[in-house]
């Protein structure tokens, strides 16, 4: 079975290693430092099962399982927490696999025997909604030519609706997500804000909205060439808003 | 230093509300209690005869009298709590006790014409209808004014109690983070593999810092004695984050021997550690100032953190608000925390006055 670690502990990564390497039939093919490398390496790696610390800078364990659990074919996540009653209790209601620090060589083994394979992004999202109060991502996954491509929700500077795809715009180029806009809108309140039906922008990318000739408005965002869009419908609003700004 | 925004960082708890809850039955409990007892007051007051008997009668009518007017005005007051409380303390108490010598008025008024229409003659005075109402309404708005008072101070003393003892238990729970300690088994059980030295420092390190944790004296410490547990703590999350964690040092000019609650600081460092250099890939450096100026010791702790539009994590914030309220126990006013969130760094500045 093709293993990969995730923690950003030099030495929790180091334990467990030496603790798999002990085991037959048992491979680590790499190990990740944050949320973000374990993600990409669980895809590049074609890890089967991953190891992961929830607690992790970048990306917390959590959400990157929620990102692992679209990849196909799936790989099995168990996470790994130093203490938190809460946590381990989240953990049992949605049916995830947990290990608890120091981890002993009996439940590692015992774990990695049963792990599960097809845990849905919805059961892992419920579980960080009721540890973090909070279901909000710090990335966007999306795939490019077949691949997982993560997207920091804080470098987006707008969404567009386009068919039944979101196009996402950042300062690397445009992906897409499956997400809607709608959904989006509702994760990220406060970082996003609707211009026009089928557009939303980042609040603090905004740099001006200007009139033009045939009476339409557009905004203007920092860091982007062209103009968006403004309808009608969203212009009071957006009026306050720039003011604030 | 920098103080810019501090909207993350309101103060920890309201002002007590002076207008309690008229409508609670404590209080209005409270509130009948009182009337009955002014009314004895006033019936056993001495007159000119030396002191006062009353009748039976008389003791049912002005209780009856009062009932009426303390119900009414606690009503009233209760009905009318949220325009009140928006007005403010001053102006807003002066209404209120206006509106119970208005309610009082009213009520005597009332009392004053219904005795008459029965001819029970029991409240009725010789000295007519405008002398008992301005007595009543003098009287209750005296009493309400009391009142007030009182329960406008004893909440103030149980909102008091409340934040002692809730700061009592976070204290004894920032102490024995298990997060911590579980940590810094996981880290220990990795190093008695790898360097066995390292990981007997790290045992040492950590029954020092649970020693001190667990409070066998749980008396004031020694600024010096807090500093040092600070070192011992830094050394065994420097194990765990390795090159990532980079303390700057700058302490040597502070009084040692300043008496101060114990772990007053460490739960800030650890703030810092946790929301700050744990959370970043790269890591970074916490910086540990203290100087003196004038009178006043200065400490600032301060620290990169991820530049994300989210909150502050609330577990931060309930560890400052806990700190800032132990500093107002231990110093009073010239004791004073402050948090400074900025774009990509962390602040906290602690001022201690010299004694």
């Amino acid at each position: 079975m093709k293993v990969l670690i995730a923690d950003d502990e030099h030495l929790a990564r180091a334990r467990l290693r030496t603790l798999l390497e002990a085991l037959p039939d048992i491979e680590v093919v790499g190990e990740a430092s944050d949320g973000r490398d374990a993600v990409l390496k669980a895809q590049s790696l074609g890890a089967e099962t991953l190891l992961l610390d929830i607690r992790m800078p970048v990306m917390d364990g959590l959400e990157a399982a929620q990102h692992i659990a679209t990849l196909d074919p799936q790989p099995a996540v168990i996470f790994c927490t130093a203490y938190d009653q809460y946590a381990v209790s989240a953990f049992e209601a949605q049916a995830l696999d947990y290990l608890v620090k120091p981890i002993r060589r009996e439940r590692l083994i015992e774990a990695l025997s049963r792990a599960r394979r097809f845990v849905k992004p919805a059961q892992i999202e419920q579980t960080r909604e009721t540890l973090d109060g909070d279901r909000r991502r710090t990335h966007l996954c999306a795939r490019l030519r077949g691949n997982l491509h993560l997207v920091p929700v804080n470098e987006i500077s707008h969404l567009q609706a386009e068919d039944k795809y979101v196009v996402v715009n950042y300062p690397g180029g445009a992906v897409l997500v499956e997400d809607t806009l709608k959904s989006l809108e509702a994760e990220f309140p406060d970082l996003f804000v609707r211009i026009h039906r089928n557009c939303l922008v980042a609040r603090d990318r905004i740099r001006a909205l200007k009139r033009q000739p045939d009476g339409g408005v557009v905004a203007e965002l920092e860091r982007v060439e062209g103009e968006l869009e403004v309808s009608r419908r969203n212009l009071p609003g957006l009026r306050k808003l720039v003011k604030k700004l | 230093m920098p103080t810019g925004s501090k909207s993350a960082f309101s103060l920890p708890t309201d002002p007590a509300p002076w207008l309690p809850e008229f409508c609670a039955l404590p209080v209005l409990g409270a509130v009948l209690l009182m009337a009955q007892m002014v009314v004895l007051v006033v019936l056993l007051a001495p007159g000119p005869q030396g002191l006062a008997w009353f009748s039976l009668q008389q003791f049912a009518a002005g209780s009856f009298l009062a009932y009426l007017v303390a119900l009414s005005a606690a009503l009233l007051l209760c009905l009318l709590r949220t325009p009140l409380l928006r007005i403010g303390p001053v102006v807003g108490a002066m209404l209120a006790l206006l509106l119970v010598a208005l309610v009082a008025a009213g009520i005597s008024a009332l009392v004053f014409w219904l005795d008459f229409a029965l001819e029970t003659r029991v409240a009725v005075r010789h000295d007519g209808i405008g002398r008992m109402v301005l007595e009543t309404s003098l009287l209750s708005g005296l009493v309400a004014a009391g009142a007030l008072r009182y329960f406008y101070v004893r909440e103030q003393w149980s909102a008091q109690v409340e934040v002692q003892a809730r700061s009592q238990m976070d204290a004894l729970q920032a102490r024995i983070n298990p997060h911590f300690l579980f940590n810094s088994m996981n880290t220990i059980a990795s190093l008695i593999q790898i360097d066995p030295d390292l990981a007997e420092r790290a045992v040492e390190d950590l029954s020092d810092l649970f020693r001190a944790a667990l409070g066998t004296r749980p008396g004031p410490t020694s600024l010096g004695g807090e500093i040092e547990l600070i070192r011992r703590y830094l050394a065994i999350e420097q194990l765990r984050l390795g090159p990532r964690l980079k303390v700057d040092w700058d302490v040597d000019s502070l009084p040692q021997q300043l008496e101060i609650p114990p772990l007053l600081l460490q739960p800030l460092v650890e703030n810092a550690i946790l929301h700050g250099i744990q959370a970043l890939p790269e890591g970074g450096t916490v910086a540990i100032h203290g100087h003196v100026t004038g009178r006043i010791v200065q400490i600032v702790i301060r620290n990169p953190r991820p530049r994300v539009a989210f909150d502050e994590p609330t577990s931060n914030r309930h560890a400052v608000d806990n700190i800032r309220q132990r500093i107002a126990f231990h110093f009073g006013e010239r004791g004073a925390l402050e948090a400074d969130a900025g774009e990509g760094y962390y602040a906290c500045t602690v001022r201690l006055p010299l004694p």
